[in-house]
């Protein structure tokens, strides 16, 4: 009897004990799928910054008989023999879908250098340099536009590696080692994509390029994950050395495209001197009466990256072209009905609003809102098994329409300067950070309207789901107390209008023929 | 951190004399910001109540500070300026026998900055969390020219309400159930001199935020973060005077967080860090003669060090009162003199 009560009570308390243990992931728990297409006509497939799938010249690898081709199947079976358990877990964690992982890495840098510059002791403010990236303050701050503009260059690469990669494995259509060898036994699902030349080695590569530019302290961390992750390639069963020098071939060349373009395309100059931020503030006022400000202690210099407007867009070719009507003026009925649902958000905080405004908050030390929403799409791409190729384009064509919403967002900031809800409510108080940068439009509202759409666009079961999210991040600044009634629903349509001119690209890319 | 002792009401006991029986030693689970700095909801001090007695303790305490310890760099911050933290807090303790007392708190807490301040950022109000401790005499003996007891006490505390714990520097509390198990043992010599030191391990749980990624030396993908177990060990001389009516004390506090990682450049707090401090305090406690049960105590206690901590000074000041609902007068203890 005495026994049984112990046992009961030994079992109560594991099970205590047991229920107190939660799963705290650190990356998207999926392994490797059976992927619901092949796209083998991907190669055709109209690239972003390439002129096309064959732009890049790989040469035709040596047949499957060949001794070359016999003595690489040998090496990678004496690799695969005698693989640690480290290396195991590596086949595991990289998966056949690596594009995810990569992308997880770059928001992880992200969210690692998306901290503010602090004052210094004498009050002034010193920003990050690229030229001496260990500062302090450390290169990168990757705030939203920062991260917004290193996903799409990463994914950009991605997706034009791949339709290369696409074009040349159906050109020459070598089988995969598990096909050649049927001691091979492959660590994923089966398929036949021909494995030369290596798309998981076109991502590695071109993922670790663009992020080693984007994070240039992280070189060797970048470096390591690349080198465990091309390994990794062949200790699947997947690959061989030549797939894989192929393949980072292909990585390089779209990397340095997609490198060039960025040295050029103005983010060098978003962070603006401060004459220059004093006169697009003295425009402002002068055009509409009104201007934001900064109300740190001490007062930053300058708002965050006020040409970040400037900066070249992937679908749109003038960025006042989408440039969302005026705010309400400041005497306005629609202004002054505002500052009375703001200040009845603060009075009356519910659990509900309080949750919105946290879960898509996405501030200082996070992913941000474009991170967020990389997220989001990575699980869709995992939970409806797309191919590298399908998750590439999925990226590539989020992270473009984000990043143009963002440019668009910018210009509406800078141009209308529009002041903060705590600039012009006396005595309001907030419970999320309020940034620095003006109040119309929503940056939250924008990004995550264009990343919904192109969403919508992927994946159209979802689509209802995935805009009621953009709409729900969007009042979620409100709930915070940071913005504007009208700085979300006039960003969300604004973000809806910009990603339209990606969809539409996308759309003649020829992958929906 | 709030560490209230108060003395209700003296007992004779063996050849020592008057020992307060009505007293709490209670470190109120405290969530100071920028910094997770919580502390166990453990009685620590070595006195214990008469089986039926009951002892309620009103305590008001005030802290703030305008400094703290990102990892182990002491800085400022004019976003949140000087973050006040003010607490009310409830206690009741409990003589089921002799050698074994039960208590139990629940804190009102309240958090602000100071104007102006850079951030702009509401404060936070709320119960935090309900504590539940039970303490056990192990040891008591007459030695030489004094009296040796030693004490275990075990402690439970969680969540009230749903406060948000992250939202650091003003949440009110790590938002995680606590278990924690502490010893204790002091010396005390007849002249009313005495020492006393004790040690605890703190484990504490999950807390839950209200997003579903953060980072914390790498990304996590959930909305649970780990709040860091803990070691907790203090130090404590103390005085009684006049006849067992008044007790001073200086003590030392020192926690450390086992795991967890240093708050980052200008980056707010989370539940998620290391913790460290030293802390050092001083309190009074004074029951009265000739109004059975009162007693009244103050404190003050200031951290001196730490890491991943806010440099948190404190004052309180608080009521307790003791009585025995079984008997219409409070049990005095009379033993021999």
């Amino acid at each position: 009897m005495n026994n049984k009560i112990y046992t009961l009570l030994l079992a109560m308390g594991l099970t205590i004990l047991a229920s107190c243990e939660k799963d705290t992931p650190r990356y998207l728990p999926y392994e490797g799928y059976a992927f619901t297409e092949l796209d083998e006509n991907g190669g055709d497939w109209t690239p972003v910054l390439l002129d096309a799938g064959d732009a890049i010249d790989i040469n035709a690898p040596d047949a499957t008989d060949s001794q070359a081709y016999q003595d690489e199947l040998d090496a990678a079976k004496t690799a695969m023999l005698g693989m640690t358990s480290e290396q195991r877990n590596a086949v595991k964690y990289w998966t056949n879908n690596p594009t995810v992982r990569w992308n997880e890495i770059a928001l992880e840098l992200i969210a690692k250098y998306n901290l503010i510059p602090g004052p210094n002791a004498d009050g002034t403010y010193t920003l990050p340099n690229p030229a001496n990236p260990e500062g302090p303050p450390a290169f990168p701050f990757a705030h939203p536009p920062y991260a917004c503009r290193a996903l799409a260059y990463m994914s950009v690469a991605q997706f034009d590696g791949l339709i290369s990669a696409w074009h040349y494995k159906y050109q020459y259509n070598r089988a995969a080692p598990y096909q050649v060898d049927e001691s091979i036994k492959y660590a994923y699902e089966e398929n036949d994509i021909p494995s030369y030349p290596s798309d998981g080695a076109v991502i590695a590569r071109a993922s670790r390029n663009i992020l080693t530019a984007m994070f240039p302290l992280e070189a060797e961390y970048l470096q390591n994950l690349e080198e465990e992750h091309l390994e990794s390639l062949i200790l699947s069963g997947g690959n061989v050395q030549s797939d894989i020098t192929a393949g980072v071939t292909i990585g390089d060349a779209v990397s340095a495209m997609g490198l060039s373009r960025a040295s050029n395309d103005g983010m060098k100059n978003a962070q603006t001197p401060k004459a220059v931020s004093d006169s697009i503030k003295q425009a402002a006022l002068d055009r509409f009466g009104w201007a934001w400000d900064n109300l740190e202690i001490p007062e930053r210099p300058v708002g965050l990256t006020p040409f970040f407007s400037k900066v070249t867009m992937w679908s749109i070719d003038d960025v006042e072209s989408v440039r969302p009507i005026p705010p309400p003026a400041l005497d306005s009925q629609e202004f002054l009905d505002d500052v009375e649902v703001l200040k009845d958000h603060a009075r009356n905080m519910t659990d509900e609003k309080r949750r919105i405004a946290n879960f898509w908050q996405d501030g200082l030390g996070t992913y941000t809102p474009p991170g967020h929403w990389n997220r989001i799409a990575n699980e869709f791409i995992v939970e409806y098994r797309l191919n590298p190729l399908q998750t590439a384009r999925t990226l590539a064509y989020m992270n473009m329409a984000i990043m143009d919403g963002g440019i668009s967002c910018w210009d509406a900031k800078y141009y209308y300067h529009y002041p903060r809800p705590i600039q012009l409510i006396e005595g309001f108080e907030t419970i999320a950070g309020t940034p620095n940068f003006p109040s119309y439009t929503s940056g939250h509202s924008v990004f995550s309207a264009a990343a919904s759409e192109v969403l919508a666009y992927i994946f159209p079961e979802e689509a209802s789901t995935v805009r009621a999210w953009a709409e729900e991040a969007a009042v979620s600044r409100v709930y915070g107390g940071i913005h504007w009634s009208f700085d979300a629903t006039v960003g969300t349509d604004q973000g809806r209008e910009v990603a339209q001119y990606t969809i539409d690209r996308a759309r003649a890319d020829g992958a929906d023929n | 951190m709030i560490q209230t002792k108060n003395v209700c009401k003296p007992i004779r006991r063996h050849k020592i004399g008057f020992f307060g029986t009505c007293t709490f030693l209670l470190q109120v689970l405290l969530y100071v910001a920028p910094t997770a700095s919580l502390e166990a909801q453990t009685p620590s001090d070595a006195l214990m109540m008469p089986s039926k007695n009951i002892c309620v303790l009103f305590a008001y305490d005030m802290g703030s500070f305008d400094r703290y310890w990102e990892g182990d760099y002491l800085r400022s911050n004019e976003t949140i300026a000087t973050v006040d933290r003010n607490t009310v807090l409830p206690m009741a303790a409990i003589g089921i026998l002799d050698d074994l007392n039960f208590y139990i708190a629940l804190p009102f807490i309240r958090t602000e900055s100071s104007e102006p301040n850079g951030g702009k950022f509401t404060g936070a109000r709320g119960f935090q969390d309900l504590g539940l401790a039970v303490k056990y005499r192990a040891i008591q003996e007459t030695v030489v020219n004094g009296e040796l007891t030693a004490f275990a006490t075990a402690s439970f505390s969680t969540p009230f309400t749903n406060y948000l714990s992250d939202y650091m520097p003003y949440s009110i509390g790590s938002g995680a159930p606590e278990f924690a198990l502490r010893a204790i043992s002091q010396y005390q010599w007849n002249n009313g001199f005495y020492i006393r030191g004790s040690i605890a391990h703190l484990w504490r749980g999950y807390t839950e935020a209200e997003r579903d990624y953060y980072y914390a030396d790498g990304s996590y993908y959930t909305a649970w973060m780990d709040v860091p177990n803990a070691w907790t060990y203090d130090g404590v001389v103390g005085k009684w005077l006049f006849d067992y009516s008044l007790k001073l004390e200086f003590s030392y506090t020192g926690l450390a967080s086992t795991s967890g990682d240093d708050i980052r450049a200008y980056n707010a707090a989370q539940p998620t860090n290391r913790v460290k401090f030293d802390r050092i305090g001083f309190s009074a406690q004074y029951y009265f003669k000739s109004l059975k049960g009162l007693g009244v105590v103050a404190y003050h206690n200031r951290i001196i060090d730490g890491r991943n901590m806010a440099k948190l000074s404190n004052t309180g000041f608080g009521v307790t009162y003791q009585f025995n609902p079984f008997k219409k007068s409070i049990q005095v203890e009379e033993n021999e003199q």
